[in-house]
């Protein structure tokens, strides 16, 4: 097996710098979100999680966990897409000017750009004694999102899951940055 | 009859039947049924009632069923439907429908008489226990600015309600059931996009749920204007008005003649314009813009002949460019302006300035731009109307840009300077954009006469855009030739034949003064000048860049106002007029001048300061020309008077250079003068200069001074001379001898006063005595006249009368008579009252010595009959105080006599053994005599020898003695 290095396209070093700046920018963007609706600043809504996985990822490996978050954060994007195709519906988004629209298409491409960025990686990283376990992630749909204001609180929960999901795999990848780090050092 | 009878059996057949409901019960409305709009929170209520019931009251009732309280309680009239004989009433609730249940009962009315209640026809709310879950109704409600409106919240099952909060604002709640709350929001103001948040909180602050209520305007459109753009279509266009607040789907939505706009349609369109399909055969049309929004509608319409309305599209420029000239050519996006009668207007921006043309013509599209420039930038714009029956201009098209091809450069604008006869400049300026119509290369200058067969070409010097020349003589006329060239060609040929030198003239030049900056010439027209005039000029003042300019002055003129941007204030200037002949230019005029004169920076020159006598002569030279910066109009000579300058004179005629200041004093003087032009004044030259007298004047006023005072020394001295008598008379006078009184030996002096009528009176005059030691004189008593003595005697002695040159001193003689004794005891303290005593007359005239005094002599041994005698006692003006042994110590009288006797003590020099210095102030002080000053003498001796000596002398002059 060659040495891997850092400086290839699928690195889990550029990943994982990608994924921590996504989910700063996640955290921002609920900020943002809270700053417009302002009643969720004191009252967020409570609420179990929107994207589930099937497995606990405590107990799976650094790789499966990988794929695991990578469906998770999938789900997070579709969302995501809804989210801002319902608030353009309803004319919330002013033109696309203000900082909350521009943050949230920032994080729309940068969660693209993860996405495909991971999924190199995993191509990368998959190995013959890899073990398969289910990928998907699922999501819940909104029970009832028929109103203007439970479409504002399903928004909030949407923001609440990308800065989740954006956290949990930047921790990821950062450890699996430092395992390449480390395997690449011993094979050198 | 008949009649009259029916009559009354129809009214009596109608009592009966009114009578009989009244007593009977009236009929309950039967198949009451209730449907809700919730959205309107609309409650339809339809029922029956008995076909002939003539019932037309019911009284309706809507109660909140879980708290039985009223909501609605009105009797109302309601006609049933004539075909189906239904009735049917609405009610429009205030509060969501889905707050809570709500009961509705109806019942007839006749007068006061009513039915039974109907049974409740039930309107579930959200509020029933099978419905767990809290919420907050209505939801996504649009209201208008100023509307108020109810929330209900309705509780979680198990739940306790808390608040109702907007904004941040907690609003006033009501019950409405066990799990729902009402509240009233006024809608003060337009919402954001997002709406205004209602939530609604338990009482542990938890979020039930929320509303959200979008707060807004109705359609407010105005001004709708069709016409058509490409002549197969029409676009009609409306002001916004007001804007509405409401967005996405609230938002306006448009339709034109019952068909939607498309474009104005869209999502966060702001454009506000409407597309229809239509043709220039139509006729008059009417459009008809319908905008609604949730909060209602608006319609406009416009009624026209597309024929009138046409506004043409932006055209699509091309250009093809020349020198001076360019074809400028458009096309359509729409085929069919080629048969449409056009205006165009082409606006055309060179430099910063526009120029716009017009054009007409069927289906105009080309237009030939000329009078342009060459190697010129161009911007071009075109937009077009329709000729017949104007509307408005198109759209602009797009701003084209070109540039001109380049032309051969224009004649270049030249002139001559002669530097001396043979020697000079040929001078040219350089072509502007404007006149190089291109890239300049490069200039030919040539020189060229009769007498020689090619031209001498000269090579121009850089960039200075001039050239020297010499000329080999005088002989024919010399002509100078410059052209220019560049990438299309040479400028035609511009030519000068050089003109005989002429100097400046200095100083001696009429002046002309700037206005504005500049110089306003005219001048008297020459015959000679067939192709016009040329003004020059050219700093003389200033240093560098003094390069001479020029003008040309067309032909007929005989004014001109030069103004350049080099010229200066302060620089003077040679303005030059020629008049431009088919030879030389011929100089008409000159003269000098400032365009603005300033103070002087330079000061005079060579300021010096003679002496001439008593007078001192300024003069000075001229100002330097570079710092005159003015005509100098005079200068100021100011004098230094130890402090600082006063002005002394101020000459006024600047060609005067020197001043001559008079009525001096010897002293030392500091000038100082100054130049001024109308500007001010410049710096000063200051100058000293001490005057000091002639050394002959000085000898001959000496000589002057001497010769006066001896002259008038004789003169004094011949006057004193002759005169001599008179002197000695006034200011000398002989001292007369004392007159004794009969002296009687047996006489005792008994009293103060020396009483010398014993002693016939005497004269005393001094007598000097050659023999006596130490130099002193002698009193000589010379014997006078008794009865002068008498007279005077007579008379009361006054010591301070000056007229008086003698004075008198009386005795008084004890044994006398006693009227006389009595006499002189009632007046012993006085003088005056000797009467009878011997006065002594004593007139002293140089008594400067008698210190050798006898008392004794002047008591009992003076002999009456002696003729000359030792003054003592009584007359002792220069007394030793010497004590005579022979006076008896203890009496009284004699001591008071001494005491008398030392009462005249004018020039002693002896010392009092008395204190008692009162009573010497009395008779006999010499204070009293002529001539004092000849008895004060120095109390040295040695002094009063010398006051002697000097005395005696000029006694002698006085008298005539030797």
């Amino acid at each position: 097996m060659a040495a891997r290095t850092d400086s290839s396209r699928s690195s889990p070093g550029r990943s994982a710098s990608l994924a921590r700046v996504l989910h700063a920018d996640c955290a921002r963007l609920l900020e943002l979100y809270k700053e417009k609706e302002s009643f969720l600043a004191e009252h967020g809504p409570e609420g179990p999680n929107i994207v589930a996985v099937s497995l606990s990822l405590d107990d799976l490996s650094t790789y499966d966990k990988l794929r695991l978050l990578r469906s998770a954060l999938r789900e997070c994007l579709a969302l995501l897409r809804s989210v801002m195709s319902r608030e353009e519906e309803l004319g919330y988004s002013d033109g696309g000017q203000g900082e909350y629209e521009s943050m949230r298409n920032t994080v729309r491409d940068r969660l693209e750009h993860l996405l495909h960025s991971t999924e190199l990686l995993l191509e990368e990283t998959r190995t013959s004694n890899s073990p398969q376990v289910p990928d998907g992630a699922v999501s819940v749909e909104p029970d009832e999102v028929d109103g203007a204001f439970q479409a504002k609180v399903w928004t909030y929960r949407v923001l609440q899951e990308l800065v989740h999901w954006t956290r949990y795999t930047s921790q990821t990848l950062h450890i699996l940055h430092a395992e390449w780090e480390a395997e690449g050092q011993q094979t050198m | 009859m008949r009649f009259l009878l029916l009559c009354a059996l129809l009214l009596g057949l109608g009592a009966k039947n009114g009578d009989g409901q009244r007593g009977s019960q009236l009929p309950v409305p039967q198949k009451v049924t209730v449907n809700a709009d919730l959205a309107s929170q609309t409650l339809s209520i339809t029922w029956e009632n008995d076909f002939h019931s003539t019932v037309q009251l019911y009284d309706i009732k809507v109660l909140r069923t879980e708290l039985m309280e009223v909501a609605y309680n009105e009797t109302v009239e309601v006609r049933p439907d004539p075909t189906l004989g239904v009735h049917r009433w609405n009610w429009t609730s205030d509060t969501p429908l889905q707050c809570t249940s709500l009961s509705v009962q109806i019942r007839s009315r006749l007068g006061n008489q009513t039915s039974e209640w109907s049974p409740p026809e039930i309107i579930r709310g959200m509020d029933i226990p099978d419905k767990t879950k809290g919420q907050m109704l209505p939801q996504d409600k649009v209201v208008a600015v100023g509307t108020s409106m109810v929330f209900c919240c309705i509780v979680d099952e198990g739940k306790k309600f808390g608040a109702i909060k907007s904004n941040w604002s907690e609003l006033a709640s009501t019950m409405l059931s066990r799990r729902t709350y009402a509240t009233v929001r006024i809608n003060d103001s337009p919402s954001e996009s997002s709406g205004t948040n209602v939530i609604c909180f338990d009482d542990e602050k938890s979020m039930i749920d929320g509303a959200v209520v979008f707060v807004g305007y109705p359609p407010d459109i105005r001004d709708l204007v069709c016409e058509t753009r490409d002549l197969v279509s029409v676009e009609c266009h409306w002001v916004q008005g007001r804007d509405t607040h409401l967005v996405g789907p609230r938002r306006m939505f448009f339709k034109l003649n019952e068909r939607d706009c498309l474009d104005a349609n869209k999502p966060g369109v702001v454009e506000q314009k409407c597309q229809l399909n239509g043709t220039l055969d139509q006729g008059e049309t009417k459009w008809t813009l319908r905008a609604r929004n949730p909060l209602g509608h608006v319609e406009l319409t416009d009624t026209a002949d597309l024929k009138n309305r046409i506004r043409p599209l932006a055209p699509e420029l091309s250009v093809e460019p020349e020198a001076r000239k360019a074809s400028l050519r458009w096309q359509w996006t729409a085929p069919w302006y080629n048969t449409l009668p056009l205006v165009c207007e082409v606006q055309l921006v060179c430099g910063g300035q526009l120029r716009t043309l017009n054009y007409t013509g069927k289906g105009l599209a080309q237009v030939l731009l000329e009078g342009l420039q060459p190697y010129e930038k161009y911007r071009v714009k075109v937009r077009c109307g329709a000729q017949q029956n104007f509307w408005k201009w198109g759209s602009w098209s797009s701003e084209l840009r070109f540039s001109t091809k380049e032309d051969r450069p224009d004649p270049v604008d030249m002139w001559v300077y002669m530097t001396s006869e043979l020697t000079g400049y040929i001078l040219w300026k350089p072509l502007s954009k404007s006149q190089s119509h291109g890239l300049i290369q490069g200039y030919r200058v040539t020189l060229s006469s009769l007498t020689e067969e090619h031209p001498q070409e000269l090579l121009p010097m850089g960039l200075e855009y001039s050239v020297p020349f010499s000329l080999d003589s005088l002989v024919g006329d010399h002509v100078a030739t410059v052209t220019a060239r560049n990438a299309a060609g040479v400028s035609p040929d511009a030519t000068i034949t050089i003109p005989r030198f002429q100097p400046d003239g200095g100083e001696a030049l009429p002046g002309i003064f700037g206005t504005g900056g500049g110089f306003k010439l005219s001048w008297s027209p020459s015959n000679n000048a067939s192709c016009g005039y040329v003004v020059t000029w050219n700093c003389t003042s200033g240093g560098q860049n003094c390069r001479l300019d020029w003008v040309k002055v067309p032909e007929g003129n005989t004014s001109a106002t030069i103004e350049s941007g080099s010229f200066k204030a302060g620089v003077r200037y040679n303005v030059s007029i020629y008049a431009c002949t088919p030879g030389a230019p011929e100089l008409l005029a000159r003269s000098q001048g400032y365009v603005q004169e300033l103070a002087p920076t330079a000061t005079v020159t060579n300021l010096k300061a003679d002496q001439r006598g008593s007078d001192i002569l300024l003069y000075w030279d001229s100002v330097p020309l570079e710092g005159q910066r003015g005509i100098i109009r005079g200068y100021t000579v100011c004098l230094y008077n130890g402090s600082h300058f006063n002005l002394l004179d101020n000459i006024t005629d600047p060609s005067i250079k020197n001043l001559t200041v008079t009525k001096l004093s010897y002293d030392t003087y500091k000038f100082l003068v100054k130049p001024y032009t109308s500007a001010g004044a410049g710096p000063g030259f200051t100058v000293s200069i001490r005057l000091e007298p002639v050394a002959d004047m000085l000898i001959m006023e000496i000589l002057i001074a001497l010769g006066t005072v001896t002259a008038l020394f004789i003169v004094v001295t011949i006057v004193c001379y002759r005169k001599r008598e008179w002197v000695k008379r006034t200011f000398y006078p002989d001292i007369p001898e004392p007159k004794l009184p009969e002296w009687s030996p047996t006489q005792v002096f008994v009293s103060r006063t020396l009483d010398m009528k014993p002693c016939p009176s005497s004269s005393v005059r001094i007598v000097e005595n050659p023999g006596r030691k130490l130099g002193k004189e002698e009193l000589e008593v010379v014997l006078e006249d008794p009865e002068e003595a008498e007279s005077l005697g007579n008379e009361p002695a006054d010591t301070d009368s000056d007229e008086l040159a003698s004075l008198q001193y009386y005795n008084q003689v004890v044994g006398e008579p006693s009227g006389q004794a009595a006499h002189a005891s009632e007046s012993a303290s006085s003088s005056s009252s000797s009467m009878g005593s011997t006065r002594t007359d004593i007139t002293y005239t140089g008594i400067q010595t008698s210190s050798v005094a006898d008392t004794s002599s002047c008591s009992s041994t003076a002999a009456p009959n002696q003729t000359v005698i030792q003054l003592s006692g009584g007359y002792q003006p220069q007394m030793n105080p010497v004590t005579s042994p022979t006076q008896p110590q203890d009496s009284s009288s004699d001591v008071a006599l001494l005491e008398a006797c030392r009462g005249y003590q004018p020039q002693a020099s002896w010392r009092l053994d008395s204190t008692e210095e009162a009573g010497l102030d009395s008779l006999g002080s010499p204070t009293s005599v002529n001539s004092s000053q000849f008895l004060l003498p120095e109390s040295s001796q040695e002094e009063e020898r010398g006051h002697a000596s000097s005395t005696t002398w000029f006694r002698t002059l006085l008298s005539g003695k030797p």
